[in-house]
C-alpha cells in the first residue's frame, strides 16, 4: 500500500509540463548518443549533468535517467542497421540484428528491438519499485563495518570483471581509493598528501575526476589514430527505414518466456557492482540460444536472438539503481554520475534514502518508467537524426566535447581548480589505458574511496577491536564473497581444465552459508542451512564423478 | 631484466607507494581516540605495493603483454594526436585568465579542430563554423539560460 501512497505522492512532481519535456529531450539525445558507435552512454551522461545543476533534484535526475535509458535503447539503431554497436551494450544485438536487416527486414528488426527494450525497461521498473524499498529495509541492518566491507566487496568484484586483467584492476581500484586520500582527511579535515600546494586541500572532486579519467581519455583514444579521427561515427551504411511497430509487437509477445528471462538476467547484472549491460547483453544472448529450439537459425537473423540482448541491456538499468537506491553505493559509471548529481542537490543516498526522501526516490522509479514509453515513442524520430549525425567524424566531436567537459566542470562549482582536475586526470586516465589498465575500477575506488574512509572511522571510533570484521554476519558475508570474487577470474579460465575449478562452486556455498547462518530470524538461517546441505552434496557429486581422461582435457 | 611496459608501471607504483607511505609519517597524530589520518592511507598503500611487486615478478617472468618496441620519434608520431589535445588543453587553462572561456574556447576548438582534421581552406572555413556555432552556442546557454559566471578573461574586461 505504501508503494501506491508513495508513487501517488511521486506523481505531481515528475508530470509537469517542464520535466516531461526534459526528459523528452534527455531521451532524445540518449538515444542519438547511443546509437552513435564510440560515444558512450556515460559520456551523454556527463554532458547532461551541468545542465541539471539548476534544476531540482527530481527533474535533474529525471532528465538523467531519460538520457539513461534512450541510451541503452539507442545502441540497437546503428547495431541493426550497420553492424556496428552504438555502445557495448548493444554487441549481441548486432548478432542476429544485423543479418535480419540485411535480409529485407530492417524495420522488423529495428521494431523488435525497440520492444524488447521496452519491455525489458518496464519489467525492471517493476522490479525496482518492488525490490528496491525492501533491499533499503536489509540496508538498515548494515552497520559501518559492514558498509566497509560492502565498498571492499565492490571493489574486488569490479577489479574481478577485468579478467586477465585482475592484477592491474585491483591495482586500479586501490590507486583511486589513494587518489581519494589526497585533501584533507576525513576524521578532522586536517590536510593530507598536499605536499605543499595550498589548492591540493581542496582534495579532488570525484566528478572533474570521474570525466577526465573516462570521457577524456576515451575521447583521446579515439582519436589516437589520424585515419579513424577523419572516418565518420556510424559509417555509411546508416539508411532511414520505417519501424515496423506491429508485427515487431506480435513477434515479441509471441516469445514472451524470453523476454522475462533475459530481463531478469538484466536486473541480476545489474545489481552486480560494475557488472553493467555490457556483461547482461551477451549473458542473456547465451542463454536465449541454449534454451531457444531454433537455436541453429542464431546469428541468422533469429527474432529471440534479437530479444534477448536488448530486454537485457535496458533491464540493467533497473538493477544498477536499485543498488544505488537502496543502499546508496553506485555499481557502474552511470550510478556513480547519477550519485554526483544527488549529492549536489543536497540529497545523500543511503539505506535510509527511500524512506527520508520518499518523493525523490519514488520520482526515480517513476522517471524510469516513464522513460521507457517515451523512448518507445522517439525511435522513429532519432532513427532520422541518427543517419544525419553518423555523418560526422569522429575528430570533431572530440573536439567540441572536450571544450564542452571543460565548460561542464567548470559550472560544477565555478572554480578553475577543476578544470586542472579534470585536465590531469584525463592525462592519467588515458595513460592508465594505453598501460592495460581498466578504468572502472579506478574510478568507483575514486567515488568510494572517502566513504569507505568515513565508515572506517566510525568502527574504530567505537572500539579497536577488529574481529568485529568476522563477528558482524553482513560484514563477514561480504569480506567471504570479495575473497571468492577474487579467484572468480582464475575459476572462469581454468575451469574444467583444473581438478580444483570443480570445488569452487560447493565450496562458495558451504562458506557463505556460515554468514547467513549468523543472521538473525529464522529464514535466513533457514536458507543457511539449505547452502551447507547443497555445497555439501555438490561437493560429494563431484567427488564422483569419473576423472576425464587428460587428452579429453588438454583439448 | 626485461625492460617492458608492466616492468615500468610497477616501478612506478612501488616508488609511489614508497612516497606516499614516508609522507603518512608527516601527518598530524590522531585526537581524541580517533583514526589516525595516516592509517587509512596505509591501509591501501600496502596492498598496492604489494601488487605492484607482483607485477614487477611477472613482467620479469616473459607474463607481460608483447608490446611493439617503438623509438622515441616513433613513439610521438603514434601518440601524436592525443599529445597535441592535451597540449592545446593545457594552453587553454593557462591562457584562461587572460583570454577567458569565450576567447579562450574558440581558439581551443579551432586549433583543436585543424590540428586533428587538416589545414586545408575548405577545412578550415568548415572548423571556424563548428567553432563559432557549438563555443558560442554553448557559452550562451550557460552564461544566459543558466547563469553561470564563466571566467570572463583579462582581454574581454580591458575592451
Amino acid at each position: 500500500m505504501d508503494l501506491f501512497q508513495n508513487l501517488a505522492a511521486a506523481a505531481p512532481q515528475l508530470f509537469t509540463v517542464s520535466t516531461m519535456l526534459l526528459m523528452m529531450v534527455g531521451t532524445l539525445a540518449g538515444l542519438l548518443a547511443g546509437a552513435i558507435p564510440g560515444f558512450t552512454i556515460a559520456m551523454a551522461v556527463v554532458l547532461v549533468l551541468p545542465f541539471t545543476f539548476t534544476m531540482s533534484a527530481v527533474q535533474g535526475l529525471a532528465t538523467m535517467i531519460a538520457v539513461y535509458v534512450g541510451g541503452l535503447s539507442g545502441g540497437l539503431m546503428s547495431g541493426i542497421l550497420t553492424g556496428i554497436p552504438g555502445t557495448p551494450s548493444s554487441v549481441a544485438t548486432t548478432f542476429d540484428g544485423y543479418p535480419l536487416a540485411r535480409s529485407g527486414k530492417p524495420g522488423l528488426a529495428l521494431g523488435i528491438g525497440v520492444w524488447s527494450s521496452f519491455f525489458g525497461g518496464v519489467i525492471a521498473s517493476i522490479v525496482l519499485m518492488v525490490v528496491a524499498p525492501q533491499l533499503a529495509l536489509i540496508g538498515l541492518e548494515f552497520q559501518p563495518v559492514d558498509y566497509f566491507a560492502l565498498i571492499i566487496f565492490a571493489l574486488t568484484v569490479t577489479a574481478s570483471l577485468a579478467g586477465d586483467q585482475m592484477l592491474k584492476g585491483l591495482m586500479a581500484a586501490l590507486f583511486g581509493l589513494l587518489v581519494a586520500t589526497v585533501g584533507s582527511d576525513v576524521v578532522f579535515g586536517q590536510p593530507r598528501f598536499t605536499f605543499g600546494i595550498d589548492s591540493a586541500t581542496q582534495g579532488f572532486a570525484f566528478l572533474p575526476v570521474l570525466v577526465g579519467l573516462f570521457a577524456f581519455s576515451r575521447l583521446l583514444n579515439d582519436v589516437r589514430d589520424p585515419e579513424a579521427a577523419h572516418k565518420a561515427l556510424g559509417g555509411h551504411d546508416a539508411h532511414a527505414v520505417n519501424i515496423d511497430y506491429i508485427h515487431s509487437a506480435k513477434e515479441v509477445l509471441k516469445r514472451w518466456g524470453n523476454v522475462i528471462r533475459s530481463s531478469i538476467i538484466g536486473v541480476f547484472v545489474g545489481v552486480l557492482p560494475a557488472a553493467g549491460s555490457t556483461i547482461s547483453n551477451i549473458l542473456a544472448y547465451d542463454q536465449a540460444k541454449k534454451t531457444s529450439r531454433e537455436h541453429e537459425e542464431f546469428g541468422k537473423g533469429a527474432v529471440d536472438g534479437i530479444i534477448a540482448p536488448e530486454s537485457a541491456n535496458n533491464a540493467t538499468a533497473g538493477g544498477a539503481l536499485i543498488v544505488m537506491m537502496a543502499l546508496g553505493l553506485p555499481g557502474d559509471i552511470m550510478t556513480a554520475i547519477m550519485l554526483g548529481a544527488l549529492l549536489i542537490h543536497d540529497v545523500i543516498p543511503s539505506p535510509s534514502f527511500i524512506s527520508d526522501e520518499p518523493v525523490i526516490a519514488y520520482s526515480i522509479f517513476l522517471a524510469f518508467f516513464v522513460a521507457n514509453f517515451m523512448m518507445l515513442a522517439l525511435q522513429s524520430v532519432t532513427l532520422r537524426g541518427f543517419v544525419l549525425v553518423t555523418k560526422v567524424k569522429m575528430y570533431m566531436l572530440t573536439a567540441v566535447i572536450l571544450f564542452y567537459c571543460a565548460l561542464g566542470i567548470f559550472a560544477l562549482n565555478n572554480v578553475g581548480y577543476d578544470m586542472w582536475t579534470l585536465f590531469i586526470f584525463g592525462v592519467v586516465g588515458f595513460v592508465l589505458r594505453a598501460f592495460g589498465f581498466p578504468i572502472v575500477p579506478m574510478v568507483l575506488g575514486v567515488v568510494l574511496g572517502q566513504i569507505a574512509e568515513a565508515r572506517l572511522s566510525q568502527v574504530f571510533a567505537r572500539s579497536d577491536d577488529i574481529t568485529i570484521f568476522l563477528s558482524r554476519p553482513w560484514s563477514l558475508f561480504f569480506l567471504l564473497l570479495a575473497a571468492f570474487s577474487i579467484f572468480f577470474p582464475s575459476y572462469q579460465k581454468h575451469r574444467g581444465k583444473a581438478a580444483w575449478t570443480k570445488y569452487y562452486p560447493p565450496a562458495l556455498l558451504f562458506v557463505m552459508a556460515l554468514p547467513v547462518f549468523m543472521m538473525p530470524g529464522f529464514i535466513r538461517p533457514s536458507i543457511a542451512v539449505a547452502m551447507a546441505v547443497g555445497g555439501i552434496a555438490l561437493a560429494v557429486m563431484r567427488l564422483r564423478e569419473p576423472a576425464r581422461p587428460k587428452e579429453e582435457v588438454q583439448q | 631484466m626485461s625492460l617492458n611496459r608492466d616492468f615500468f608501471v610497477a616501478l612506478f607504483f612501488l616508488i609511489l607507494s614508497g612516497v606516499m607511505f614516508v609522507a603518512t609519517f608527516q601527518l598530524p597524530p590522531p585526537m581524541f581516540g580517533q583514526m589516525s589520518p595516516a592509517l587509512w592511507p596505509r591501509i591501501i598503500l600496502v596492498p598496492l605495493a604489494l601488487l605492484a611487486f607482483v607485477l614487477l615478478i611477472s613482467s620479469q617472468r616473459g607474463e607481460a603483454e608483447e608490446q611493439p618496441r617503438r623509438s622515441l620519434g616513433e613513439w610521438f608520431g603514434y601518440y601524436r594526436n592525443p599529445i597535441v589535445c592535451f597540449a592545446l588543453f593545457f594552453l587553454f587553462l593557462v591562457t584562461m585568465p587572460v583570454l577567458g572561456m569565450l576567447i579562450g574556447g574558440l581558439a581551443y576548438v579551432f586549433l583543436t579542430l585543424s590540428v586533428l582534421g587538416g589545414w586545408k581552406p575548405r577545412q578550415l572555413l568548415l572548423h571556424a563554423v563548428i567553432t563559432a556555432v557549438f563555443v558560442v552556442g554553448m557559452w550562451a546557454i550557460f552564461t544566459l539560460l543558466l547563469g553561470v559566471f564563466l571566467p570572463e578573461g583579462a582581454l574581454l574586461r580591458v575592451f
